[in-house]
C-alpha cells in the first residue's frame, strides 16, 4: 500500500493532461475557446493549490496583464487590417501607420493564449509535488533531476529573500536611480544564494548523497554512441549517404540509450511511493482525450478553432459541442468527488 | 563511542589552528553540549565527527577521530552518514524536496532501502518528532521550529547512532527553539540516542546535558561533566555566575537546582526606582491609535506608544502579536490602516522610507540583507551616498564607537555574526538619526557579542538616542532596558520599569528574578552587588 498522502492521480496522467492543455492552447486562436480554456485551467490551478501555499502568480491577473500589453504592442507594431482606429504619422519609425482594430484583437488573443499557458503550468505545479516530478526522470539522469528539484524548491525561498533584501536596502535610503543602484539589491541576493548553496551541498554530503560516477567503459560507450549519431547526421546532410547515415544514427541512438539504461540500473535507488493507475486516472485521461479528439479529429465544428482577426474583424464562431469537449480538461477535479477515507484507516488496510 | 585524540585542524589559507591538539571522548547515549565564543571552532569540531572536515572543507588535519570504531577522516561523510546524522543552523538550507514526507524519505531512497523498510522508518520518525499531522504539508508553509524538526527527522530516518546538531535553534524564536530542544531531550532520554549539540542558549540546555565541551579562542578545549566545566568558563548563564560568586556547591545549573541555596540568602532588596513623573519634553516617537494588517487579517488594533530621547524601551510579546508589523509601520514599509505615527514632531505617514530612515534607523531581523560592499567602511559610505550626504569624518568616528576601526577594510561577510551585525548597525546609523529600532538583535549572538551590543546601546542612549528594541531575550532585556512594554492582542497590556514588569511575570522573568523573588534583582550583576551590600 502506498503512503496515504500520495497524489490521487498518477504523475503521468498529469503530464498527459498538461500536453493536451498546451496543444489546445497552441492549436486554437479563437478568443472564446481560449478564454474558456484559461478559466478552466485557472480553476484547476486554484483547486489543486496545496493548503497554505500562496499563488506564485495569479493566472487570471497575469492573463489580464498579457492581454493588455500584447494587444497594445501588436496594435502599434502591425499596421494591417481593415478597421482603422487612428493613424500615427508615417515618419515615426516602426510605430507610424494605421492602428487597426484587427491588430489589437490579434495581439489580445495572443496575450490570452500566454495567460492560459501560465495557468496550465500553475495547475501542473500545484498538483504535483517535486518528489513526483523527480520520479518521472529516468534513473540515469537522477543527479541532474535532483539539481532541478532543488531549484524548484528554492523558488519560494529566493522570492522571500529578495523581498527582505529590498526592504533592508530601503531602510538605508536606497533608491533606484541608475543601473548601478541595482547592485545593493542583487549582490546580497546572489551572495546569500551562494551561501545557501554551499550549506545545502554540505547538508547533502552529510546525508550521504553523492552522484555516482559511471565507470570509464560506460562513458566511452556513451561518447561513441553520440559520435556515431553525429557522424550519421553529417553523412546524410553533407554527403547525401542517406542509408549509411540512417544506420549510423540508429546505432548511435541505441548505444546511447543502452548506456543510459545500464548506468541507471547501477544506481541502487528505491522508491518510497509507487504510483498505480486508478479509475480517476481513467477519468482524467478520458477528459483530456475527449478534448484532444475534438481538437484533432476532422469534424465540422473543428473549423471554429481556426479564427483569424485579419483582414476584417468579425465575431468569432462558437460551437457549444466543441466547447463542452474542451471542458474535459476539468476532469482531474473529479478526484475531489471521491469519498473521503481518513489516512489512518488507509494505512491499517495497507499493513494487513 | 566517540574518541578524539590530539586533533589539530586549520582551514585552507589560514595559518592559525582552529583546533589545537584537542583530546576528548563522548560516551554512548550522552547529551553533550559544545560551547564557546563565536569562531572558536565549535562547528568545526562537530564536522570532524562525520568527516565533513576535512572532506568538504579541505585544510590540514592531524590526530585521530574514532566514531563507533570508524575513522571519519579516512571514510568521509558518505560512509559516515550511516552512523552520524547532522542538522544545521538554517532549516531551509538543508531541504531538497518540497513536502515533509518526501523530504524524510529522500535520503532513504538514495540509500536504496526496500520500500517496506522505508515506510516503517518514515512512520517512526514522524511519530518520534510529532510530525504526523504535518506529513502532507509543504515545507515552506511550516514554522521555523517545525521545519527544524523535519530536518531532525530526515537525519534520524537513516537510524544513526549519533545526532550532531550545529546551533539548530539560533535562527528560531524562543517558542520554536523550545520545541526543538524538547524533541532532542526526548530522543536522548527515550531512545538513548547520542546527541552532540552546539548551542548558544546554554541556559536552556544545561539542565539536560551530561557533558560539556568548552572551546576557547586559541583552539583549546576542556570537557567533562557540566559542573566541572562551567566552573572554569567565564561566559555562562546568570544562574551559574551567581552560584559561582556565592560559592554554592555543587554548582547549580538551573534555577530549580539553585533555589535551595537561594532560600538561605536574604537578599537586600534593590530599591525600586522612583516612579518617573510623566515627561513633559517632546517625545521622539509617538504612535497613536495604530491599526495595521496584511490582506484582510488585522494584526495590530489600536496601538499607542511613546518613546522619548535618551531611553531604551523594549517591546515584548508572544509570536505573531504584531511586534515586527509595528516596526514596519513606523519606518513606512507598511501603510497602517488607521492611526498616526510622528517622528521628531513630524508625521511619518506617507513619507518615503529613505526620508524616515534618516530620522529613525531600523535594524531588520535578517541584518545580513544589508551587506553588499567590499569593505566595512564602504558599507557605511554607501548609506551616506544613498542619502546624498558628504563624508566628513562620520565613518571613522562611528567605526570607532562600534569598536571596528581595525576592521574598516575587511570584507563584511567574512566577519563573525556579532561583527556583521555591528557593520549593519553602522550602515543604518551613519546618518546620525535621533532614533533607532532593532528587531530581534540578539538572535544567534554569543554572550560576549550580546554584552558588546548592550554597551553600545547604552552609550547611544546616554548620548540622547531614542531606542526601541523588539526581542524575546529576557536576559538581554534585564541588562539593557529602561522601560518595558508588553504587547498583547489588541494593544499594550503592560508597561513600566523592567523591575515592575519583568520580576513578577511568570513568562518574562529572567533567571535571577526567579531565583530571588521579591528582591527586585534582575541580572547577575544585581545579585553580586546585593551580596556586597
Amino acid at each position: 500500500m502506498n503512503p496515504a498522502s500520495s497524489p490521487a492521480l498518477h504523475p503521468i496522467s498529469w503530464v498527459a493532461w498538461l500536453a493536451v492543455a498546451i496543444s489546445a492552447i497552441t492549436i486554437t486562436r479563437n478568443p472564446l475557446y481560449l478564454l474558456l480554456i484559461l478559466l478552466a485551467l485557472a480553476l484547476v490551478a486554484e483547486i489543486e493549490r496545496p493548503a497554505g501555499r500562496t499563488r506564485p502568480i495569479d493566472p487570471i491577473l497575469f492573463a489580464a496583464f498579457a492581454v493588455t500589453i500584447s494587444g497594445l504592442f501588436n496594435a502599434v507594431s502591425v499596421h494591417y487590417g481593415d478597421t482603422v482606429m487612428l493613424r500615427l504619422p508615417a515618419s515615426w519609425p516602426l510605430l507610424g501607420g494605421p492602428i487597426t482594430l484587427e491588430a489589437l484583437a490579434y495581439g489580445m488573443t495572443n496575450g490570452l493564449a500566454l495567460g492560459a499557458l501560465i495557468a496550465a503550468f500553475a495547475a501542473f505545479g500545484s498538483a504535483l509535488p517535486v518528489g513526483a516530478l523527480l520520479r518521472l526522470v529516468p534513473r540515469a539522469f537522477y543527479p541532474l533531476a535532483v539539481v532541478v528539484a532543488i531549484a524548484v524548491t528554492y523558488v519560494p525561498l529566493t522570492i522571500r529573500q529578495a523581498r527582505q533584501v529590498r526592504e533592508a536596502q530601503q531602510l538605508r535610503g536606497h533608491q533606484m536611480r541608475s543601473w548601478r543602484d541595482g547592485l545593493p539589491l542583487l549582490l546580497p541576493l546572489l551572495i546569500g544564494g551562494l551561501e545557501r548553496a554551499l550549506q545545502l551541498a554540505e547538508a547533502l554530503a552529510a546525508r550521504g548523497f553523492a552522484a555516482a560516477r559511471p565507470p570509464e567503459r560506460l562513458r566511452l560507450l556513451l561518447a561513441g554512441g553520440l559520435a556515431s549519431a553525429f557522424a550519421g547526421v553529417l553523412l546524410r546532410v553533407a554527403w547525401g549517404q542517406d542509408l549509411v547515415g540512417a544506420a549510423l544514427i540508429l546505432l548511435g541512438a541505441a548505444m546511447t540509450l543502452a548506456v543510459l539504461y545500464v548506468a541507471g540500473r547501477r544506481t541502487p535507488r528505491t522508491h518510497y511511493r509507487i504510483y498505480r493507475w486508478g479509475r480517476y486516472d481513467a477519468l482524467a485521461l478520458g477528459g483530456a482525450g475527449l478534448a484532444l479528439a475534438a481538437l484533432l479529429l476532422p469534424w465540422p465544428a473543428r473549423q471554429s478553432l481556426f479564427y483569424v482577426t485579419y483582414p476584417t474583424l468579425r465575431a468569432p464562431p462558437f460551437d457549444p459541442l466543441l466547447a463542452t469537449a474542451l471542458l474535459g480538461l476539468l476532469a482531474p477535479l473529479l478526484v475531489r468527488l471521491r469519498p473521503r477515507v481518513n489516512a489512518k484507516s488507509k494505512i491499517t488496510k495497507g499493513s494487513q | 563511542m566517540i574518541s578524539i585524540d590530539r586533533l589539530s585542524y586549520s582551514y585552507p589559507d589560514h595559518e592559525d589552528r582552529c583546533l589545537d591538539e584537542v583530546s576528548l571522548s563522548i560516551p554512548a547515549g550522552s547529551f553533550t553540549l559544545i560551547i564557546g565564543p563565536s569562531g572558536s571552532g565549535k562547528s568545526t569540531l562537530l564536522r570532524c565527527i562525520n568527516g565533513l572536515v576535512p572532506h568538504f572543507s579541505g585544510g590540514e588535519i592531524a590526530g585521530t577521530v574514532r566514531v563507533l570504531g570508524h575513522d571519519p577522516i579516512a571514510l568521509g561523510p558518505r560512509v559516515m552518514s550511516r552512523h552520524v546524522g547532522m542538522v544545521f543552523q538554517s532549516p531551509e538550507a538543508q531541504f531538497v524536496l518540497d513536502r515533509v514526507e518526501d523530504e524524510i524519505a529522500f535520503a532513504l531512497e538514495h540509500a536504496g532501502l526496500p520500500r517496506e523498510e522505508m515506510r516503517l522508518r518514515v512512520e517512526e520518525v514522524l511519530d518520534l518528532l510529532d510530525l504526523a499531522r504535518l506529513r502532507d504539508r509543504e515545507l515552506h508553509t511550516l514554522s521555523g521550529g517545525e521545519r527544524q524538526r523535519v530536518a531532525i527527522a530526515s537525519a534520524l530516518a537513516l537510524r544513526p547512532a549519533v545526532l550532531a546538531l550545529d546551533e539548530p535553534t539560533s535562527q528560531l524564536d524562543p517558542q520554536s527553539a523550545e520545541e526543538v530542544l524538547q524533541a532532542l531531550v526526548r530522543l536522548n532520554g527515550d531512545l538513548g540516542l547520542t546527541i552532540v549539540l552546539v548551542e548558544h542558549r546554554v541556559e536552556r540546555v544545561l539542565p539536560f546535558a551530561d557533558q560539556v565541551i568548552a572551546l576557547d579562542d586559541i583552539g583549546g578545549a576542556i570537557s567533562g561533566p557540566p559542573r566541572a566545566v562551567l566552573s572554569q568558563v567565564t561566559d555562562s548563564p546568570p544562574v551559574v555566575m551567581v552560584g559561582r560568586a556565592y560559592g554554592w556547591e555543587p554548582l547549580p545549573l538551573s534555577v530549580k537546582e539553585a533555589r535551595r541555596f537561594a532560600s538561605a540568602v536574604a537578599p537586600t532588596p534593590r530599591p525600586a526606582p522612583p516612579v518617573a513623573p510623566p515627561r513633559s519634553d517632546p517625545a521622539y516617537l509617538e504612535v497613536v491609535g495604530l491599526e495595521a494588517g496584511y490582506g484582510s487579517a488585522p494584526v495590530l488594533t489600536d496601538i499607542s506608544l511613546t518613546i522619548w530621547p535618551g531611553e531604551i524601551a523594549v517591546l515584548m510579546g508572544r509570536n505573531g502579536v504584531g511586534k515586527s508589523t509595528l516596526l514596519r509601520c513606523i519606518v513606512g514599509l507598511l501603510r497602517p490602516r488607521r492611526g498616526s505615527v510622528r517622528i521628531a514632531g513630524r508625521s511619518a505617514l506617507g513619507r518615503p522610507v529613505a526620508a524616515i530612515s534618516r530620522e529613525m534607523a531600523c535594524l531588520p531581523q535578517e541584518s545580513d540583507s544589508l551587506l553588499f560592499a567590499d569593505s566595512v567602511a564602504d558599507e557605511l559610505r554607501s548609506t551616506l551616498h544613498n542619502h546624498g550626504q558628504a563624508e566628513h569624518g562620520q565613518v571613522a568616528e562611528l567605526l570607532g564607537q562600534l569598536g571596528m576601526s581595525a576592521m574598516a577594510e575587511r570584507y563584511p561577510r567574512d566577519l563573525s555574526v556579532g561583527e556583521r551585525q555591528r557593520v549593519a548597525l553602522g550602515a543604518i546609523t551613519v546618518t546620525r538619526p535621533g532614533g533607532l529600532l532593532l528587531d530581534e538583535p540578539t538572535r544567534g549572538l554569543d554572550y560576549a557579542a550580546k554584552a558588546g551590543l548592550a554597551a553600545l546601546l547604552r552609550q547611544w542612549r546616554n548620548a540622547g538616542a531614542a531606542i526601541l528594541l523588539v526581542t524575546h531575550d529576557v536576559e538581554f532585556v534585564a541588562t539593557v532596558a529602561d522601560r518595558v512594554l508588553v504587547l498583547g492582542r489588541g494593544g499594550l497590556v503592560a508597561q513600566g520599569t523592567p523591575q515592575a514588569v519583568l520580576s513578577s511575570s511568570p513568562l518574562f522573568a529572567p533567571q535571577v528574578a526567579r531565583l530571588f523573588p521579591g528582591s527586585g534583582w534582575l541580572t547577575a550583576e544585581d545579585a553580586l552587588a546585593g551580596r556586597a551590600a
